[in-house]
């Protein structure tokens, strides 16, 4: 374990999805409506100085600088919090928690607002969550803010956003989505753009097309259709999809070919063909009638059926897309091995800036040291020359004489110092080098 | 001194010309922040050029064909600016810029030999600037209805990842298309109406006799031709190609015609 800064103590510890099954995340999970009082909580733990939680489906993560008088002690501490705070046994939470210190703590937590140690690589939700954090943190006083105090937090986590956005600028981590679900709306994407104010026509149930279609939700569709056989069914999967932002229908399965040029994207999961129906649900004359009455707007078909639903031809025809679950998932893998290379990219800078960040809180105390100590040797040397002053008060030097006394005192004071200068300067330059990833040993620390 | 501000404009495209093929081939988000800084300082000193020249000769249009061409690339240059703006995308440089970068290059490094003629009529510049904007607003057209095609080709052959690449999204090449004609129709149609009145007061009904008049008047009929059938019919991808590309080769003729006209030329007689 690395020591950056003997009275820096950062601390980070928590749980991910690596780590610990969803059993004990689920146990350990804190809801939004009490983060802020969780992050206060922590916060006026003894000896802790600033305090951030992070809690999402993924991970719960407490981040924490603690006083140096208590630097022995902060992983105790936090166990304890989580077991007072949540209820739950030492001995369930301890095989699966993680916890790094200093350079390690600031390298995982740039890793995780770079979405490195996400479930799904390069996923953008995660940078906003710490965002969330950070934001409820400084609104309980649990994060001073970095003008008004001497905040170690504050600048670490803006730090951080800095960090996942050059990763997300300098990579293609971001670019990439990797489920079925995420490639059909990122398809959808490349065809209408922004799928503000489309409508998405769902033909059939089952839980891919239900997952694609809030997917298509998330990305802006605002109009949402269900046409199945059996109509309490579609009702009932209208009813499940609806949200405040979104309008939806039922289509009476008998009207579909009539009025399925309402839908921007259809998404078919019947399997019409597997239970005996000698037609696919869609052919090439229907995809042509449909394509006249949408006066030749684009139609995107997601068709999730096996057997297929729509008919392989309906891609020929002009203003047809026709994606079935074997493109969709040839895509996923493409994306996956593309993630994978970027994800190399984006862990080398993530490295580096942390420990460059490292490397700055290092020099911070020599820093504020050498600035203490010319402050106190110019104002000696501003109190000498006023007492020579007043000396001779009765016989004033000229200007020339003052300029030249104070050359002298100037040259005399920084000639003293440098040899204090030059070693507190060395002695931060070696407290850097000793903080080097290559210094360090292993990364992480399992407590149990 | 506009000599020396168009040779910095044309550095600036050319710059722009060049970083814009990673920002948008290779999806290089940096290379955007060089590309289009580059091309608006290169549209800016392009204008300086372009208003210190009509200060230099008192407020007169020097017009010969290396002039106008400018006057096109900058017009060109502006809807590249525009383009990256209000749709966040900087492919359409790929195609806009090396033409800018010719259309300027001749006018600031090998100024025309021919001699110049002197408008000293607002109306002909207006007539002038409205029917480059209408050409320029074609081309933008063409570009489009071109990216439309090669991405609905990516789309149906399924070679696309779900990864941003450097085409826009169809419906947006089919608005940029569109919104590109509606605007290029009323600056052709007034250019062309003030060209016909300053025409007849100066030359007279002669001058509709013209084959490059008579060629224009055929191409702002091709031209609302094309808008009418893509606003009624929904028409897309490639025949919509190939009627913008028609349009576009009427327009070429309608250009080549200044050679041959007796009485609509851009050299003195």
């Amino acid at each position: 374990m690395s020591e950056i800064k003997p009275n820096t103590n950062l601390l980070l510890l928590g749980v991910n999805h690596t780590t610990a099954p969803v059993e004990v995340r689920e146990r350990l999970a804190i809801p939004a409506a009490r983060l802020a009082d969780a992050t206060r909580t922590l916060a006026h733990q003894p000896g802790v100085r600033e305090a951030l939680i992070l809690s999402t489906c993924n991970r719960v993560e407490l981040l924490a600088v603690y006083e140096s008088a208590s630097a022995s002690e902060p992983s105790p501490i936090a166990i304890r919090f989580l077991q007072d705070y949540l209820n739950v046994g030492v001995a369930d939470i301890q095989p699966h928690v993680y916890q790094y210190r200093e350079l390690e703590a600031i390298r995982h937590l740039f890793r995780v607002a770079s979405s490195l140690d996400s479930m799904v690589v390069g996923e953008a939700q995660i940078l906003g969550q710490v965002k969330q954090s950070w934001s409820v943190a400084r609104e309980v006083g649990a994060i001073r803010s970095t003008d008004a105090f001497s905040s170690t937090l504050d600048p670490l986590l803006q730090r951080a956003f800095s960090v996942a956005k050059r990763v997300r600028t300098e990579t293609r981590i971001g670019s990439t989505s990797v489920s079925i679900a995420s490639v059909a709306a990122e398809l959808a994407r490349k065809i209408f753009g922004s799928l503000a104010g489309k409508t998405v026509l769902i033909v059939g149930a089952g839980k891919m097309s239900d997952l694609t279609a809030r997917h298509l939700i998330e990305q802006g569709a605002t109009t949402l259709l269900v046409s199945n056989r059996t109509q309490s069914r579609a009702e009932a999967i209208a009813d499940a999809l609806r949200t405040p932002a979104i309008t939806t229908g039922v289509l009476p399965f008998e009207q579909l070919h009539d009025q399925a040029h309402r839908a921007d994207v259809i998404i078919t999961s019947t399997g019409a063909a597997a239970s005996g129906e000698s037609a696919q649900l869609f052919t090439t004359a229907n995809a042509r009638a449909l394509l006249r009455s949408r006066r030749n707007r684009p139609v995107f078909f997601i068709d999730i059926a096996v057997p297929r639903d729509v008919e392989a031809a309906v891609n020929e025809v002009e203003g047809c897309f026709v994606y079935d679950i074997d493109d969709l998932q040839q895509v996923a893998v493409v994306n996956q091995a593309s993630r994978s290379r970027e994800a190399e990219a984006a862990e080398s800078i993530v490295s580096s800036e942390a420990a460059r960040y490292a490397g700055r809180l290092a020099q911070a105390p020599a820093t504020e040291s050498i600035k203490q100590l010319l402050q106190n040797a110019e104002a000696v040397r501003q109190s000498e020359l006023a007492r020579t002053a007043a000396r001779l008060a009765s016989q004033p030097l000229s200007p020339e004489q003052l300029a030249a006394v104070d050359a002298l005192t100037q040259s005399l004071t920084s000639k003293l110092l440098h040899a204090q200068l030059t070693a507190l300067r060395e002695s931060a330059a070696g407290t850097t080098a000793a903080s080097s990833p290559e210094s360090t040993g292993n990364p992480s620390t399992e407590i149990g | 001194m506009s000599l020396l501000w168009l040779r910095v404009a044309v550095l600036l495209y050319g710059v722009a010309a060049l970083a814009v093929l990673p920002a948008a081939l290779y999806n290089q988000p940096r290379w955007r922040h060089v590309a289009f800084p580059a091309a608006l300082a290169g549209a800016f000193f392009h204008f300086v050029a372009l208003a210190e020249t009509l200060s230099a000769a008192h407020h007169a249009l020097p017009v010969d064909t290396h002039e106008t061409l400018s006057l096109l690339g900058l017009l060109l240059a502006a809807a590249f600016v525009i383009l990256t703006l209000s749709y966040r995308t900087v492919s359409f440089g790929i195609f806009l810029l090396p033409v800018v970068v010719l259309l300027t290059l001749v006018p600031a490094f090998h100024p025309g030999h021919e001699t110049l003629l002197y408008i000293h009529s607002g109306w002909l510049f207006l007539h002038i600037g409205l029917l480059l904007a209408a050409y320029a607003a074609l081309f933008l057209s063409l570009i489009a209805s071109l990216l439309y095609l090669v991405q609905e080709r990516r789309l149906k052959r399924k070679l696309t990842t779900s990864k941003r690449t450097w085409i826009p999204p169809l419906e947006t090449l089919d608005q940029i298309a569109l919104k590109a004609l509606l605007f290029g129709f009323p600056c052709m149609t007034v250019g062309l109406l003030i060209g016909s009145v300053i025409a007849l007061e100066t030359i007279g009904p002669a001058f509709f006799a013209d084959p490059k008049v008579l060629l224009s008047f055929a191409m702002w009929i091709a031209y609302s031709l094309m808008i009418f059938i893509r606003r009624h019919s929904g028409l897309r991808g490639r025949r919509a190609v190939y009627l913008s590309s028609f349009v576009f080769l009427v327009v070429l003729a309608v250009w080549a015609a200044n050679q041959l006209s007796v009485v609509h030329r851009f050299k003195a007689p």
